[in-house]
């Protein structure tokens, strides 16, 4: 006996939920979203992308700032707690204001907000608080949480990316495990705060997805700002003491380090197992993620599945565009997502961003050749203090077709979008050369390592 | 998520394709394209389902998808293969042609007069002689005097295709439908020639036994109701030819000669012509000269 009906329900509002929700209510579908938190936005808004740039920024600018004594400015900056309090304000006042927009787009939308911990108990219900709604569609837009590290005792020293972005303290000594993006970025922003920062990585190196070059850049950078890498490296276990934390590590040999803060951000796990998957014939791979289609269906016609929960890249724009595709086959157009073009991004400083195909991101085995321009001689970038950076593209030599695009340096993400353009509408190096760019900008850099390629740069 | 792979073209034409159920590859492939624009998509979309006719059949015979046993008894019976391929033609040349159809009446009288002089010789030789060889011989000598006539447009519309040969359809009732066989190179062919070849090929029109060889490529067609009844009406153009000649019933009309009406045997002539070919002067011009031979046939004969 179901207690209410709606045509379609979403389970999860984070940005793939919220954007599969209002445009299925643009496509005058009656919906239902379902969310534990007060506030829509999920991770992303409350405790990942949106905090994390918030801090971010604070960290590019405590960078900026420390070099302002070349202007006569005291480059002196006292980590004292009204700048913690003030810090954390500012934040929160963002999430809220992005948070409260949200809800106002959801009511002007007439989508209903129902805040509970939703589990589906068959392929058309789904219980939340005690009340059962039935539905013609579902979508699963739960999202991930962070792994736990194994062997590791239950501390509040020992945080994961949601305590890191609270801004609780700012350590003396950070002890990052993990060195993927989201323990990168979390190292630029405690090592701009003053911690000094160990990264405990078990691969031998960082930014595995990203062209070596590039990522060599970032890590160069890093290392400046202090902090310390240990590849290949194991953690075996924390011991806890009280007033510090002792990982017991081991590469080629054994040795500890000693921190008063561990971070753990080993990775995400989808959150698809804690909504009543069993009670429905869903099939899982890898135990909690959830196959899907080109459609974003799941094995259920009448369930689909986005984001984090359908695996990797566990990325916000991907989870977006998913729930934008499902809210139209729902309304019964035919649209398909693509994995293609799915921009990735690190937040560091500088930042490094890539899209489509590149040398080591080559399974086809095509011909592909790169032609790179150096932030080092863009005049708009030494007159802003940007520091190194290098924009690439990734073209096949016959066609000189763009394929892909790597860029690294301060902003490098807003560069990306021209590059994605060019790739998806089948640009060649040429098109971008004689696109006119403005001078002086960054984005000439893009225009720049098209012409270098076709041998009419003069600014090299 | 290894899933790169070198896009065959821009989003929204992946999104067209995705909508429409088409893959892009295969489009690609079709245009030996490298890249396609939305442009090119929907281009060879709408030309494919303007070939299979299924656009007008999706949208436009919606309005007249009703319910018939609402209103009384009915029988249904599946259309043929056959004459769904003729609809489908002809739907087609109807969307895509802008034809205009010119009407005029000639007199036969001499022909007739002709006909009843060489009656007795033809039967024994076992042969007859109708209006439509007479016709159809008019036909080849007017198209040589108006070669734009006997002409193709290219599909996309970019070339005029002149033919230097005579090949003239005639379209044939058959008990599965209609059947346009060509009897070629009229130009060459004397009256007794064409009266064997329309001999020929209605027998095999009837018998289903019509090849590859003896159909398609015609110059114009000719399409005759002159056994049955009717004043007018209006062909369709059998494309990609530019023009067809339908005959009606011959008639007695009264003709005034100066001092008196006398009554003249006359046959009724429909020219439906391709317009964006032939413009109407051109087409009165085809008509009278096919007219003045037919009222003349020994114009016909030399």
């Amino acid at each position: 006996m179901s207690d209410q009906k709606t045509k379609v329900v979403v389970i999860g509002a984070g940005p793939g939920g919220y954007a599969a929700a209002f445009r299925s209510a643009d496509l005058g579908c009656e919906v239902t979203l379902i969310d534990e938190r007060d506030t829509l936005g999920g991770v992303c808004l409350n405790e990942g992308c949106i905090p994390s740039k918030t801090l971010l920024h604070l960290a590019e600018f405590i960078q900026e700032y420390k070099t302002s004594h070349e202007f006569g400015f005291s480059g002196v900056i006292s980590n004292d707690k009204l700048l913690l309090n003030k810090t954390r304000e500012y934040k929160n006042n963002i999430i809220n204001s992005l948070t409260s927009g949200l809800g106002n787009i959801a009511s002007r939308r007439k989508v209903k907000h129902v805040k509970g911990y939703a589990e589906l108990i068959s392929d058309t219900e789904v219980s939340v608080n005690g009340v059962t709604i039935n539905f013609d569609y579902a979508i699963i837009a739960v999202g991930s949480s962070p792994v736990s590290l194994p062997n590791s005792p239950i501390n509040e020293r020992i945080w994961t990316s949601t305590e890191a972005l609270e801004l609780r303290e700012i350590p003396d000594s950070l002890t990052i495990i993990g060195g993927g993006i989201i323990g990168l970025e979390m190292a630029t922003i405690y090592a701009a705060l003053g911690s000094s920062i160990n990264i405990i990585e078990l691969s031998n190196d960082l930014l595995p997805d990203f062209d070596k070059k590039h990522a060599s850049i970032v890590k160069k950078s890093l290392i400046e700002k202090g902090c310390k890498f240990y590849f290949n490296t194991n953690v075996l276990k924390i011991e806890t003491l009280p007033n510090k934390l002792t990982i017991h590590c081991k590469n080629d040999s054994s040795f500890t380090i000693d921190s008063d803060i561990v971070l753990s951000s080993i990775g995400r796990k989808s959150n698809a197992g804690k909504i009543g998957l069993e009670n429905t014939l869903m099939t899982l791979e890898k135990g909690d993620i959830i196959p899907v289609d080109a459609q974003c269906r799941t094995n259920i016609s009448n369930i689909f599945a986005i984001g984090d929960v359908t695996g990797m890249p566990m990325l916000a724009h991907r989870a977006t565009h998913q729930g934008k595709i499902v809210a139209e086959v729902i309304s019964g157009l035919k649209h398909k997502f693509s994995n293609e073009m799915i921009p990735k991004v690190a937040y560091t400083s500088p930042e490094i961003a890539s899209v489509g195909l590149s040398e080591s991101k080559n399974d086809l085995g095509i011909k592909i050749k790169n032609t790179s321009f150096p932030w080092m001689a863009s005049g708009r970038n030494l007159a802003s203090n940007g520091g190194d950076g290098l924009t690439t593209l990734h073209y096949c030599p016959d066609t000189l077709r763009i394929l892909g695009g790597t860029i690294v340096g301060k902003n490098a993400s807003e560069l990306l979008g021209e590059v994605s353009i060019a790739i998806c509408m089948g640009s060649t190096l040429k098109d971008v050369a004689l696109v006119m760019h403005a001078h002086p900008t960054i984005s000439e850099t893009i225009a720049f390592a098209a012409e270098k390629a076709l041998g009419t740069l003069t600014d090299l | 998520m290894n899933n790169e792979k070198i896009l065959l073209g821009t989003p929204t034409a992946y999104q067209f394709c995705d909508d429409n159920g088409i893959a892009i590859e295969m489009v690609a492939k079709a245009l030996s394209k490298s890249f396609l624009s939305v442009e090119d998509v929907q281009v060879f979309f709408n030309t494919q389902s303007l070939a299979k006719n299924k656009s007008s059949k999706n949208q436009a015979s919606k309005y007249w998808d009703i319910d018939h046993a609402a209103f009384g008894d009915i029988r249904i019976e599946s259309v043929d293969n056959f004459s769904k391929i003729t609809a489908e033609n002809l739907s087609a040349a109807v969307q895509v042609i802008p034809s205009v159809t010119h009407g005029d009446n000639f007199s036969i009288q001499k022909i007739n007069d002709f006909r009843q002089q060489v009656k007795e010789e033809l039967k024994l030789q076992n042969r007859s002689l109708t209006l439509l060889p007479f016709i159809i011989k008019a036909m080849s000598k007017s198209l040589k005097k108006f070669p734009k006539i006997n002409a193709s447009l290219s599909a996309d519309g970019e070339k005029l295709i002149y033919k230097n040969f005579i090949h003239i359809g005639v379209a044939m009732q058959t008990e599965y439908g209609l059947v346009v066989p060509v009897i070629r190179n009229v130009d060459k062919k004397n009256l007794l020639e064409i009266i064997d070849d329309l001999q020929n090929l209605t027998t095999l029109a009837r018998s289903k036994k019509l090849k590859q060889e003896h159909l398609g490529g015609a110059s114009i067609t000719v399409t005759s109701l002159g056994k049955i009844a009717g004043l007018r009406f209006t062909p369709i153009i059998n494309p990609p030819e530019l023009a067809i000649l339908g005959v009606s019933k011959t008639l007695i009309e009264p003709v005034w000669n100066g001092q008196e009406f006398l009554p003249e045997m006359k046959v009724p002539l429909d020219l439906s012509y391709d317009h964006r070919v032939i413009n109407g002067v051109l087409a009165s011009h085809f008509m009278t000269d096919i007219g003045n031979r037919i009222s003349n046939p020994e114009l016909i004969l030399i």
